[in-house]
């Protein structure tokens, strides 16, 4: 079973998925799905269209360098069939999917530390020059009713004494 | 009672009429944003013949298979538009072609689809009633690429003779 991946999202495409156009000069373009191909037809440069691998790539959202995505490779040389060698790679697999979506979470948290740090600082920031329109939380707006009448009459008895 | 009914079925009859109505509309434009529709090889369609046979434009005037036409791998009649001065087909000669290129999709037997840049064809023999044989192409050589399903139609001269099988 040979997985291809799409000329414009680089998403994997599945047997029997999408549709290939083949140029006048027998270049082959394999698309995952209608939405890819309609893109394509529409001249758009995949670089430039946020959605696809490649933007994300070119703009250093996703991880592009690291050791796992060297497995995932197209080799020339076909390899002889050995029953341990597939029982290992089918369990490998598995790991190095865990390990690389695990490294794609931390690269992401990376990138949007600075972020973070950013955000903090300009909410302090705010806070303090914005300080005067905190309202202590029981204090009613307008005038402030006080019973004053009370307080004169122990004044006065007060006074009396 | 049959008063609320008639305005009842007029209302409905009145959105039906307004859907299909909408939906009309909505094709066209999408249509005309679009590029040209690629149909079926018909007959008027102009093809480019892309072998050595001499003959240079191709005009389909009638597919062998197919109520509406011929597909990718299909065999037609057509009369010679455009020729070279000293090749083997002459201008306005009536040959037989077999479609090797075609802008309109054709599915494959995985289910996937496969389109080209352009019609193209390869002009291939009459088949006589004596010799049963399969049609042989007039030429010598193919340009461009061609599709693998020739195989399963049997143009296995084609394939051999083509520079990219796709």
């Amino acid at each position: 079973m040979r997985l291809v991946k799409c000329w414009f999202c680089s998403s994997t495409i599945y047997p029997g998925h999408g549709i290939q156009f083949v140029r006048n000069d027998a270049k082959i373009f394999r698309f995952c799905r209608s939405k890819c191909h309609k893109n394509f037809k529409m001249k758009r440069n995949p670089r430039k269209v946020k959605w696809t691998k490649a933007f994300r790539a070119a703009h250093g959202k996703d991880m592009t360098k690291d050791k796992t995505f060297e497995f995932e490779k197209k080799r020339n040389r076909p390899e002889r069939y050995d029953r341990n060698v597939t029982e290992n790679t089918l369990k490998a697999m598995k790991k190095i999917d865990k390990i690389r979506s695990a490294r794609e979470a931390k690269h992401i948290e990376n990138r949007l530390k600075p972020n973070k740090q950013k955000k903090l600082l300009d909410d302090k920031k705010e806070h303090d020059q914005h300080i005067h329109l905190v309202q202590a939380p029981g204090v009613v707006s307008g005038k402030i009713k006080v019973d004053v009448s009370e307080k004169k009459s122990v004044q006065n008895e007060a006074m009396e004494e | 009672m049959a008063a609320a009914f008639a305005s009842r079925l007029t209302r409905g009859g009145r959105s039906l009429l307004g859907g299909l109505n909408n939906g009309g509309l909505m094709n066209e434009s999408i249509l005309s944003q679009q590029q040209q529709r690629r149909t079926f090889i018909q007959m008027g369609t102009v093809l480019k013949v892309v072998d050595n046979s001499g003959a240079k434009k191709v005009m389909c005037i009638q597919a062998l298979k197919g109520k509406k036409g011929a597909r990718l791998g299909d065999t037609i009649v057509a009369s010679v538009k455009e020729a070279m001065p000293n090749g083997k087909v002459k201008k306005g000669a009536v040959v037989y072609g077999v479609v090797v290129r075609a802008a309109m999709q054709r599915g494959r037997v995985d289910g996937s689809e496969v389109r080209f840049d352009d019609n193209a064809v390869v002009l291939v023999d009459s088949k006589d009633k004596n010799t049963k044989t399969d049609r042989q192409p007039i030429g010598t050589r193919v340009f461009g690429p061609v599709p693998h399903e020739l195989r399963k139609k049997k143009h296995l001269k084609i394939l051999a003779l083509a520079q990219h099988i796709a």
